[in-house]
């Protein structure tokens, strides 16, 4: 590959509550991105988003998001996947209150 | 003319009613039966299947007290036993009679219920052909509810029959199409058997009978994966037949028909006479019988201004349901003076169906595929387009 | 106000029995997202970035204190304590759960409401002016006339699955606060030479991507014209309209494409056909309508403890000279409600602000409340001798801002902060915007000032007809904010002009401070409003305000 692989996570919204889930290393859908799997290669993407698109009864919308890696686990690198770990910035609401 | 009866054969009976009836319409056919001295004692043989509540309705209507004959196989769906004992009961039916193997023969032969799965034949004939001969021995003429459109097999059924140069069986139905029945059904809100909703246009025993793919044949889960066709209980040439008909006509290899969308239910296309394109229309045979257009989402309606007079059908094509030029399509052609059948062929939805009919089109044409993710029920919740219609308010429409 | 009848309420149970079912078909996974998607957004509910969201129609902006409770009752029980009004008089609750969404839709039933057609490529909510039958400018009370176009255009089955959405407003004054020339059709009540009353036909504007002011279709059309007039339009629209291209889908593309004229003599052609649907029905039901909007009965008091209030109370002469219109009845006002506290959501509203201005409107206001596209609400019908009262009362919930129609009335879209197309954030610049005016206590000395932001070029805060409008986007993964300048969104609409280059989220505030500070230097008098002064002068001197480094440096080099 000519270009190095940005790391990636799979995310999606839950089917039910809406709110933000992020796809784990055992195949879970976690609601904090930190727990979630940081792919490093495009052909584990695929295979990972193939899988979450394959779970429409659980959650609406996957696709592949770029993250880093961070402290505590996976990091958003886009300011749009920041607010989705964190909710609205007019209100406390959202994962910003769950994770506190 | 009439034959003697004391004299003449089941033939020439069969000869004689053929010929006297063929103009009748079903009802006409039912009703001189009943009297007819050529026909003498009868009896109607009904298994409360999925279409057998037309005829139970006719008797009904012209006499109660008819015998219906009823074979319980004892291998019926409890759906079966139960809409039999409500159609009974609502079209007050004085004599139905329910028929059943001989215990003895039963624990001879089929101890513990399972011989269908080895011989289906042995066992239809146990539970089935030897019951009902028995009970028919009583009978010089049995109605039965068998239509020419059920299969190759039935292709040629007349009203009338010969059976064994004993007994005549009488096929009032016999030119029905399965519009006709469902017509019949809907204008004398007759209650349908529940399993019809399942997926199951024909119905038999419960281990002999699957649903069927919408584009199926709608006898295509009556013994599914086997050769057999027919049940044991019909002749040819005066013998009984058990096992399959001889199948005369060659089958040919066809993709499965697409499923025709009405109000009534998932129907076959009776349309026999194919579709041109909306351009050919002007090269098309003036002599044509029948013509049918087909007209793309992106066409020019107004191209058919002033030759709607010599079409029968439109079909508007709808290449994906969100794709909604159809419905002004169709609208269009209605106020242009269209009074043909107008039929949305593609990609329409099970929740478009109001928006369909509303707009001015008869029925849906959809692909097998699509007929089975979203099956009858689906449609169904949204088959009383009537109601709930604004433009029917704005326009004062009755 | 309208009463559902029968029909009208069958209807809408209906439609909530089979969003129940559809929605019990996803959960237990026998409807596909792909499938659910359109059955869901015909009913307004929408996948946003943290959770669901329903968006609920206030049919042209008008509705009663039950209503205006029950929005209160579903906050507080189904989301998290308030509701955001929205540009096109909906409301949006922006927490619902999947499972919840049956039960609200049916709570709103019991008030006569529902969210069909806030969403999908059909047409949507018809919107009209907030001031409606309470103006003193107005020919016609335009409501029944948007009451019969919901109904019109409620399921209609030709229309459900439109090239895109497509929007319908409605004005019955020559001031036009309905913003009619941005939308695919807009319909002015017009007097013509005769003196009847009737419509002037106004298609193809819109915002977005392409903004255009809509063009007159149709001078005068008779009122009983109406349905089979807009029937021909959309129906020819549905054909015409290009669906290869979602951005070319708007109806102002295809008249833009194909031209006014063609399109009219289409439209023309159709309507002839079209009315041959109609055969007096509606109008029927029009007369049906009608009393339903008849003027309340107006009660005569006694003004002067207002005027003494007024005199006595500088914060509340602030309002008073603020946030009230003329009303056509003597002694009577319009109140607008400001939803712009400074800091706060614009557009948002509390449960308990919620029940406060179902209170008032119960109390006060002949039960009448309406939703201004400027996000606001509104008390069409008050006595003066009330208003003391009303605003002690708003001013214990926060909500007796003194502040619309100037700079810190600001409508902004929900930005990224919720919605799942945004771009950039546009809360928290509105947010600044109004807080740093507040500080430097000058926005009543700009006065009139219209300021719309929006989070993406959707266009949903309108910003092309803001006199200043701001447009959020992602410039390489950063917040990035662009001016434009002179848009107008009244019966004289403009497009505004792109000032140049954006600015970062911490630039812009600044920058927005420089150019009403620069308008404050420039204008001729107090009475000469900012935008007068831009159209005299044009924009090189507010762009000069907004890059000064640049006309610094132009200068150097110079």
């Amino acid at each position: 590959m000519s270009r190095r692989f940005t790391p990636k996570v799979v995310t999606a919204n839950d089917l039910i509550e809406g709110d933000a889930v992020w796809l784990s290393a055992d195949d879970r859908w976690v609601r904090q991105m930190c727990e979630a799997e940081l792919i490093e290669d495009a052909e584990r993407a695929e295979a990972r988003l193939k899988l979450a698109e394959g779970q429409g009864d659980i959650v609406v919308g996957a696709y592949l998001a770029d993250a880093q890696a961070g402290e505590n686990g996976p990091e958003p690198t886009h300011f749009r996947e920041t607010f989705r770990t964190r909710g609205p910035s007019n209100y406390a609401h959202g994962k910003q209150v769950e994770a506190a | 003319m009439l034959p003697d009866l004391t004299t003449a054969t089941v033939d020439d009976r069969v000869a004689y009613l053929n010929q006297r009836y063929k103009h009748h319409a079903a009802q006409a056919v039912l009703e001189r039966a009943l009297s007819d001295e050529a026909v003498g004692r009868i009896a109607l043989v009904s298994s409360f299947g999925a279409e057998s509540v037309v005829l139970l309705h006719m008797i009904s209507l012209y006499d109660r007290a008819t015998p219906v004959l009823f074979i319980d196989t004892q291998m019926l769906f409890e759906e079966t036993m139960a809409y039999q004992a409500d159609v009974a009961q609502q079209l007050g039916l004085t004599d139905v009679r329910t028929i059943r193997a001989r215990p003895e023969a039963v624990a001879a032969h089929d101890p513990e219920g399972l011989l269908h799965k080895t011989d289906t034949d042995a066992c239809c004939n146990l539970r089935k052909t030897e019951p009902l001969e028995r009970a028919l021995s009583n009978f010089d003429a049995w109605i039965t509810g068998r239509k020419r459109f059920q299969g190759q097999t039935r292709a040629a059924l007349d009203f009338f029959e010969n059976e064994g140069d004993f007994r005549i069986k009488v096929n009032p139905l016999a030119h029905w199409t399965p519009e006709d029945v469902q017509d019949y059904m809907i204008n004398n809100r007759l209650p349908r058997h529940p399993l019809i909703a399942k997926g199951y246009p024909s119905i038999g025993c419960a281990p002999c009978t699957s649903p069927v793919k919408p584009g199926e044949d709608p006898r295509a889960g009556r013994w599914r994966n086997q050769e057999k066709e027919e049940c044991g209980i019909h002749f040819i040439n005066g013998k009984v037949v058990r096992g399959p008909l001889p199948v005369e006509v060659e089958i040919e290899e066809e993709k499965p028909m697409n499923v025709i969308v009405t109000d009534q239910g998932f129907v076959n296309d009776d349309w026999a006479h194919g579709f041109i394109a909306a351009a050919d229309l002007e090269t098309s045979a003036a002599d044509a019988p029948a013509v049918a257009i087909d007209l793309a989402s992106d066409a020019d309606p107004t191209i058919l201004a002033g030759r709607l007079d010599g079409v029968d059908l439109i079909r508007v094509d709808f290449p994906s349901f969100s794709d909604g030029r159809g419905f002004t399509l169709a609208r269009r052609l209605r106020l242009m003076g269209f009074n043909g059948r107008l039929r949305a062929r593609g990609h329409v939805i099970a929740d478009q169906y109001t928006m369909v009919r509303r707009s001015g089109f008869d029925e849906v044409e959809i692909a097998p595929e699509l007929a089975k993710r979203q099956p009858w029920e689906q449609w169904q919740a949204r088959a009383a387009w009537q109601s709930h219609d604004y433009q029917n308010r704005l326009r004062g429409a009755v | 106000m309208y009463k559902y009848n029968d029909f009208d309420e069958a209807f809408v149970r209906e439609r909530v029995a089979q969003f129940s079912g559809q929605v019990a078909r996803r959960i237990d996974g026998s409807l596909s997202e792909d499938e659910f998607r359109p059955l869901r957004l015909m009913n307004g509910l929408y996948l946003q970035l943290h959770a669901y969201m329903l968006r609920v129609a206030v049919p042209y902006g008008t509705l009663n204190s039950r209503q205006m409770r029950q929005f209160a009752h579903i906050a507080d029980t189904y989301d998290k304590g308030y509701g955001h009004f929205t540009t096109r008089q909906n409301i949006q609750f922006n927490w619902p759960k999947l499972r919840d969404v049956p039960a609200i839709l049916s709570d709103l039933a019991d008030v006569e409401m529902h969210a069909i057609q806030t969403s999908g490529n059909t047409i949507r909510n018809v919107t009209s002016d907030h001031f409606a039958g309470a103006a003193a400018d107005e020919i016609e009370d335009p409501r029944p006339y948007a009451e019969l176009i919901r109904q019109w255009s409620t399921d209609h089955p030709e229309f459900q699955f439109l090239p895109r959405k497509f929007k319908v407003a409605i004005t019955g004054a020559p001031n036009d606060r309905a913003v009619v020339k941005a939308h695919d059709i807009g319909l002015r009540i017009v007097r013509n030479d005769a003196g009847q009353v009737g419509f002037e036909v106004i298609v193809g504007g819109g915002l977005g991507r392409t903004p255009m002011v809509g063009k007159v279709i149709r001078d005068f059309l008779p009122k009983e014209d109406l349905l089979p007039y807009l029937e021909a339009i959309v129906s020819v629209y549905n054909l015409l309209g290009r669906r290869d291209n979602k951005y070319k889908a708007r109806i102002k593309i295809t008249v833009h494409e194909n031209g006014i004229e063609t399109v009219r003599d289409l439209v023309e052609a159709e309507f002839i056909q079209r009315r041959e649907l109609f055969n007096g029905a509606d109008q029927a039901l029009l007369a049906e309508i009608e009393p339903a909007f008849a003027q309340p009965d107006y009660i005569t008091a006694d003004s002067q403890g207002f005027d003494d209030f007024y005199k006595a109370d500088p914060v509340f002469r602030s309002w008073v000279d603020t946030n009230l219109t003329e009303h056509r009845q003597p002694g009577y006002a319009i109140v607008t409600i400001s939803l712009k506290a400074h800091g706060a959501t614009p557009g948002d509203a509390t449960s308990e602000q919620m029940r406060v201005m179902a209170d008032l409107a119960q109390e006060f206001g002949h039960d009448e409340l309406r939703v201004s596209h400027e996000q606001n609400i509104v008390l069409p019908h008050v006595h003066k001798a009330h208003l003391p009262a009303i605003h002690a009362r708003l001013a214990a919930v926060g909500l007796a801002t003194a502040n619309v129609g100037l700079v810190s009335d600001i409508i902004a879209c929900p930005g990224m902060d919720y919605c799942a197309l945004a771009t950039a954030r546009s809360i928290p610049i509105a947010q600044q915007i109004a807080e740093r005016f507040d500080e430097l206590k000058l926005e009543h000395e700009v006065g009139p000032l219209k300021l719309k932001i929006s989070g993406c070029i959707n266009a949903c805060g309108h910003h092309h007809v803001g006199h200043i409008g701001i447009l959020g986007l992602d410039r390489a993964g950063v917040e990035n904010y662009q001016i434009t300048l002179g848009g107008d969104a009244t019966e004289n609409a403009a497009i505004g002009e792109r000032a140049g280059p954006g600015f970062s989220a911490d630039a812009i505030v600044p920058a927005i401070e420089r150019l009403v500070l620069a308008y404050l230097e420039l204008r001729e008098g107090p009475q000469e409003t900012f935008i007068d002064a831009y159209r005299r002068l044009g924009a090189e001197p507010f762009k000069a305000a907004l890059y000064p480094d640049e006309a610094g440096g132009r200068k150097h080099a110079a």
